[in-house]
Order: C-alpha cells, then structure tokens, then sequence
C-alpha cells in the first residue's frame, strides 16, 4: 500500500546530527485522500446493516435493538459500583473548553477535525452523564425536550473512543486537568458491556481467559519451552556462555511476563533479558502456569483488567517469587505496577519492576557491564506511552542506550511528551483499522523518526514495535524497530565470556 | 434609579455574594466528599504526589507553562485571569464594598494600576472571544457559555472603566452604574452554577484524576452481576446477543 513517498529529509544526514530533531514544522494535514482511504469503512453491507454500527473494527454480533437503554443501564451499574463519578462531577463542572489538548492529539494533527479534539471526544461522554446522571440535567431535559441519548450518538462514541490510544498526552496540557484517557477508558468500558468491543480484542481475551492455552496468543506450554530451548543454544553458539531461562523455579526473586508474542517474534529481546539476568546472577524464573503479561482489560473493561490481574497473583503465589518483571511492554508494565496493588493486597502486594528499571539498576550497580560504542549507527528512542507519560522510565533506557551506543539522538518532543506510535490502546492490534493508524494516528510519528534519520528506533513495547514496524514500511522509512535489549544484547560483556555476542538483527 | 443602585449594591449584592460562597462551598465539600469516599476504600494509597502538587501549582500559576502551547491565546487568557481577581478585589472604590458587606478591607491597588489592569481585563477578554470565535477548532467546541462568559465580563470592567475615567452626564452615569453593578451581582450569582467554579474546584483537578484511576476491586464483577450477566461474562462468546442479561440487582 503505498501511503507516502519518501522525500529528501529522509535520507540520512552525513554533516553529523542536530542534538535533537523536530517533526515537520507544520506538519501538513493529511490529505483528503489519504483521510479517505483512513476513515474507509471495509464492513459488507450486511454486517452493517446486522450491527447498526458504522465503525471500522470488527464487532461480534451483540444485541442491537433498545440499545441506548442499555447503554444507560451498564452506565449506571458502572457508576454504582466503581469511583468514575468522582471523576465526571468534576469534569463536567470545571471543563472550559479552550482547545488547547487539541493540539497535542496525535490524531487531530493530521485530520484537524473536530471530532478528534480531545475534549470535544470527551464531552460525548461526560453529556450523557449529564443529561442522565445528574438533576440539573434531568430538569434541562424536561425543559427543553431533549430526548436523551440516541443509537447515533453511541455510535459516535463507539468511532470516537478507539480513535483515541488512550496515550494521555492531551492531559498533560490542559489546564482545569481533565485525564481525556480516563474518559476514553471508561467509555470503551461501558461499550464494551453492551458488546461493542473490538473483535481482535475480544477473542484475544476469550483465549486468556476462557482458552485452552490462558495466553492472548494461544501459545502452547511445550511451544514456549521449544522456543526457549533454541533461544539458549543460539545464545551459547553465539556467546559462548550457557544462558538459560530458568522454568518453574520456586523461590525466585522474579517472576518475569513478557507479552506473549514475544515468545514466539521477538527472539533477540528475549535473548538481552535472558543475558542480563546471565550477568547479574539474580534468581528469576518463567511460570508456565502464566507467562503473558498482556492485559486488555486495561483498553476496555474493568472486569478484564482484574481477571488478569488475579492470574498473574496466582502464578506468583504458585511460584514463591518476590517480584513481579515484565518485559518490554507498556501497557502490561503499567497495568501490573498501577493495578496489581489495587487487586492483591494493596501496599503489601508484590512490587512490579519493568525490565528497563532492572537493567538500568544491574548497569548502575556495576553487575552488567557495557561495551561502550557497540552500536555505531544512529539510534533514536521512542517513549511507550504508559512508561513515559507518568515519567516512570524515561532517563533509564536513555542512559543504557548512550553506554553502548556511540550516535543517539532523540526525537523533539519525547519523554514525557512523547507522541504516540499511533498505535496504543489496544488499537495496533486491530488489523482493519491498519490504514488509520498508518495514515492518521501514526502519521506524526513517522515524521519524527524519519526527521532523525537513524538506522534504529529503539521501542521497548510489544504494541508500539508492531505499530511502528508497519508504520516505517509504509511510509517509506529506511529504519529498523527493535527493542532495546535487542541491541544492549550485543554490548554485555561477561566475565566469563570467550567472545562476544555475534549475530545480526533481523 | 438610585434606588435601584442602592439595591443593587446592597441587598442584591449581598445575596450574590451570599449565594456564591455557599455555592462553591457546596461544590468543594462534595468534590472533597468524593475524594474521601474513594480513599476510605483505595487498597493501595500510594499516590503520585509529587506529580500531583506540580500539576496543580504549575496551573495555578501557569507562567512557565504558557508558552509550550497555544502560546498567544494562553497568554491572553492568563492575563485575563489577573485583570479579573486582581481589580474587583482591590479596587478603591469597591473596598467600601467589601467592607460593609464582609466587615473587613484590606489595602487598595493605585487608581492609576488599577486603571491599566481593567484596560488590560477588557482587551484580553475581547481577544479571548475574538480567538474563540475565529479559531475553528475552539469555536466547534464552545457551548453557548463559553462564548458568553467573556463578554459578560467585560461589562463591569468597561462600564466601571467609564465611570471612573469619563466625563459624563448624571444620567449616563447613572446608567453605566446600574449596568455595572447588575452584571457584577449576575457574575456573582452565575459563578458556582457554571465553569468559572473551577476557580475553586480546578485545584482538586490532579487528585481527581490520579484518584480515579484507583480502580475499586470486585467493581467489574459487581457491574456484571448487576447487568444479569454474572454467568455471561463480556469475553464469552455471544454474551450480549439478544436475550442475554435479566437486569436484575446484585
């Protein structure tokens, strides 16, 4: 699909790099043909006719009819049951409406359309609950006529909320504090009790929870062993130095969960963590009763959220470990730091460390050491949003990076402020809405790593790596998307190591 | 019309005012109700606190903060803000005011300060609704309040402007007068019903926000169970299909 065509600030810079790069001042908006192809619908006539939704992921069938009453009464049992109404009172009585979030959505800087103005996606919600959920609505309504809420604003709702990733950059800039992604989140929720969820997501779930295999990918136990067991072979033939990943081991200090595709795609981020771990000497172990840190219920239902949340405690309490690592993974990290306590056992709950903080620690302490300038070509860092955003992990991947890499440069904005892939909140996993990410949600990313002209993106998240992957062969971009134990897998040394680790990526 | 004067700047006044107080004191006893509510029930009570208290302070005084964004339109608005607290607060001529109505006073700002802060408090609050209006996006945006907000807040500035500095006629004076103190008291008694309450709640912001994503455990089965759908879980096939779901009570 060609969706752009590659222009001279791609190519690389040979007068040496700028300390940082901007995206495209002015970036322009997307044209009216690529809007096209992104909003495109793909849906036979019949299934919309079926679903009455005229969004462009796939739903399972759901019940259609009488629809907004059931909206309102999964809103109301929400409501009842859980704290979000704190958060809407608030909303609803100090949002100003200045505008100013629109200019940090990625998604409204290529369409710069009104409908994916932050605020503007928000008040979808927050006007149902004030209509339905507060006095003074009721009695405006009785007023004026207003008849409530209509299957056409669902509908709106349902496009609007997976628009947005969820990646919480337009909070950060409003200034009466709305949390935008707290609404998207609480939206998708109450969709989703009526059966409006994506089916990617959904049947993801099912096989997590309700599957044969309990993983998101339906990776099989001797699979993942298999997948293990050539991992370390390949390693000693690389390294020569046995590297195991340690399965079943009671007692470990961590019990480590990766996104499960991992297992099976990303073989060289496996490889560095497994390596670390080889350097460092700390117990960790792989549970196969558990091993996959995705938790969709994060991108859309409470429910789910803690479900998977309950198997991760059950693995550890199987286990006997002490602390909970996951791996290269936004969404999963923040989920088991940010929820894990809230579900298990509150402050006394197993502490949850992404593997970023762990290498960065080893690093620090002096237990795993770096070749410096392993990596000669240019490397740029892209910020995953659930670490970034909280400023949680931003100087420590950065820091690891400069040990062995001798051209980083980063992308203008970034840590905190770092845009999105385009590609979070579960949305770069679906597949029918690849043309949106690519030509809208995604598209001031790729301006930004095409403005550093780096031969590496390092993204340290399953979903972002995915997102990004497709996004650089779209759009024409000669770099390659790794994740950052990827190449710091090239740069340990071991002590007892007889050469060092070869092997090109893929 | 001095009685009507008399009127507004008496009784009038004192009901506004009386009216405003109890109405944002409203608003934050139940935003701190709230808070209390779901922290009584938070198994895990660690907050991002310094994050917290930088988001509020940086916003509620927002210097460094302007030019990151919008830099022209958060200017504008935030020398707005100044006009608007620093004027009617301080303000000679309404000293008097305060201290009959609340019993005390405080010192006055210089006339001639408090003549280029009200000059300053007219130009940003037209600028305001001229950028509103003419700026697509935030003009998509804006309910009928936030186009009006503005403007009726220039009226007791300019009209107050005018009668300090104007040479007018008794009954043009008059006239601005009354309009000046009607559209005070309207402000007044407007202010805890509409946005501008978060000129008390928009300090609670980044505590709402970080509290609520404290999730309630148990909620999500609580929600299934209350929907008929105990036994019918979201990731179950055809769970919400036709006929599934009885809509009962836990």
């Amino acid at each position: 699909m060609p969706l752009v065509e590659i222009t001279p600030a791609n190519q690389k810079q040979e007068d040496g790099p700028p300390p940082s790069f901007e995206p495209g001042r002015g970036l322009p908006l997307a044209s009216p043909a690529d809007k096209e192809q992104a909003f495109a619908n793909s849906k036979k006539p019949e299934v919309l006719e079926r679903q009455h939704l005229p969004v462009r992921f796939h739903v399972e069938d759901h019940a259609v009819a009488d629809r907004p009453r059931r909206f309102l009464e999964a809103f109301a049992a929400i409501l009842k049951h859980s704290n979000y109404r704190l958060a809407l009172e608030h909303y609803i009585r100090v949002s100003a409406k200045c505008s100013r979030c629109a200019v940090e959505c990625q998604v409204y800087m290529a369409t710069g359309e009104k409908r994916d103005i932050p605020c503007y996606r928000s008040e979808l919600l927050l006007s149902v609950y004030r209509r339905h959920f507060t006095i003074s609505g009721v009695l405006r309504a009785r007023l004026f006529g207003d008849p409530g809420l209509t299957d056409e604003k669902i509908q709106e709702m349902a496009d609007a909320f997976y628009n947005c990733t969820a990646c919480r950059r337009c909070t950060m800039e409003c200034p009466v504090g709305i949390d935008h992604g707290l609404i998207t989140h609480l939206g998708r929720y109450i969709l989703s009790e009526i059966g409006i969820v994506p089916r990617a997501l959904a049947v993801s779930v099912r096989e997590q929870l309700a599957g044969a295999t309990g993983n998101t990918s339906a990776v099989p136990v001797p699979a993942l062993l298999d997948s293990l067991e050539f991992l370390s072979d390949d390693m000693q033939e690389q390294t020569g130095v046995e590297i195991p990943f340690p399965i079943d081991q009671k007692g470990a200090e961590y019990l480590f969960l990766a996104p499960v595709s991992d297992f099976l795609m990303e073989a060289d981020t496996l490889m560095g963590i497994a390596a670390v771990f080889r350097a460092t000497g700390d117990p960790w172990t792989i549970g196969t009763g558990y091993f996959d840190a995705i938790n969709y219920g994060l991108f859309y239902n409470d429910q789910i959220l803690e479900k998977v949340v309950r198997k991760i405690q059950a693995e550890a309490e199987r286990l006997e470990v002490r602390k909970l690592l996951i791996g290269e993974c936004g969404h999963a990290s923040r989920t088991a730091k940010y929820f894990y306590a809230t579900f298990c056992g509150g402050e006394h709950a197993l502490p949850a460390v992404n593997i970023l903080e762990y290498t960065h620690a080893a690093w620090k302490s002096g237990r795993l050491k770096l070749k410096p300038g392993t990596i000669a070509e240019r490397v740029t860092y892209h910020d995953p949003c659930n670490l970034a955003r909280p400023g949680w992990i931003v100087e420590q991947p950065r820091e690891l990076l400069r040990a062995f890499c001798s051209d980083f440069v980063e992308m203008t904005p970034n840590g905190r402020e770092g845009i999105c892939c385009g590609g979070g909140g579960g949305t770069v996993s679906i597949d029918e809405v690849k043309p949106f990410r690519m030509l809208v949600g995604g598209r001031a990313k790729a301006d930004q790593i095409r403005a550093t002209g780096a031969k590496y993106c390092v993204a340290p998240c399953a979903n972002c790596k995915k997102q990004l992957r497709e996004l650089v062969e779209a759009h024409g971009i000669d770099c390659q998307i790794v994740g950052l134990h990827d190449l710091l897998y090239k740069a340990i040394q071991f002590e007892d190591q007889p050469r060092s680790p070869r092997g090109e990526l893929d | 019309m001095e009685s009507w004067i008399e009127f507004g700047r008496g009784s009038l006044f004192r009901f506004a005012f009386v009216l405003m107080i109890l109405g944002l004191g409203r608003l934050v006893v139940l935003t701190v109700a709230g808070l209390w509510e779901v922290w009584r029930d938070m198994p895990d009570r660690r907050l991002p606190w310094a994050d917290i208290r930088r988001n509020t302070a940086g916003w509620l005084f927002p210097v460094g903060r302007l030019w990151r964004r919008r830099p022209v339109y958060s200017t504008v608005s935030f020398a707005f803000h100044v006009g608007l607290l620093v004027v009617p607060l301080t303000l000679a001529a309404h000293l008097l005011l305060w201290k009959r109505t609340v019993g005390a006073a405080w010192p006055a700002i210089p006339q001639p300060l408090a003549n280029w802060l009200t000059v300053l408090a007219i130009a940003t609050g037209a600028a305001l609704f001229v950028m509103r209006a003419a700026h697509a996006p935030t003009r998509a945006l804006s309910r009928a309040q936030d186009m009006l907000w503005p403007l009726l807040l220039i009226v007791p500035f300019s009209t107050g402007f005018l009668c300090s500095n104007a040479v007018l006629s008794p009954p043009a004076y008059r006239t601005l007068m009354l309009l000046h103190i009607y559209a005070g008291d309207l402000i007044l008694l407007l202010i805890p019903f509409t946005k501008i309450a978060h000129c008390v709640l928009a300090p609670f912001s980044q505590l709402v926000g970080a509290m609520s994503w404290k999730l309630a455990p148990g909620a999500g089965d609580r929600v299934a169970a209350t929907l008929g759908y105990a036994e019918q879980p979201t990731w179950i096939a055809g769970s919400r299909v036709a006929g599934s779901g009885a809509r009962k009570e836990a």
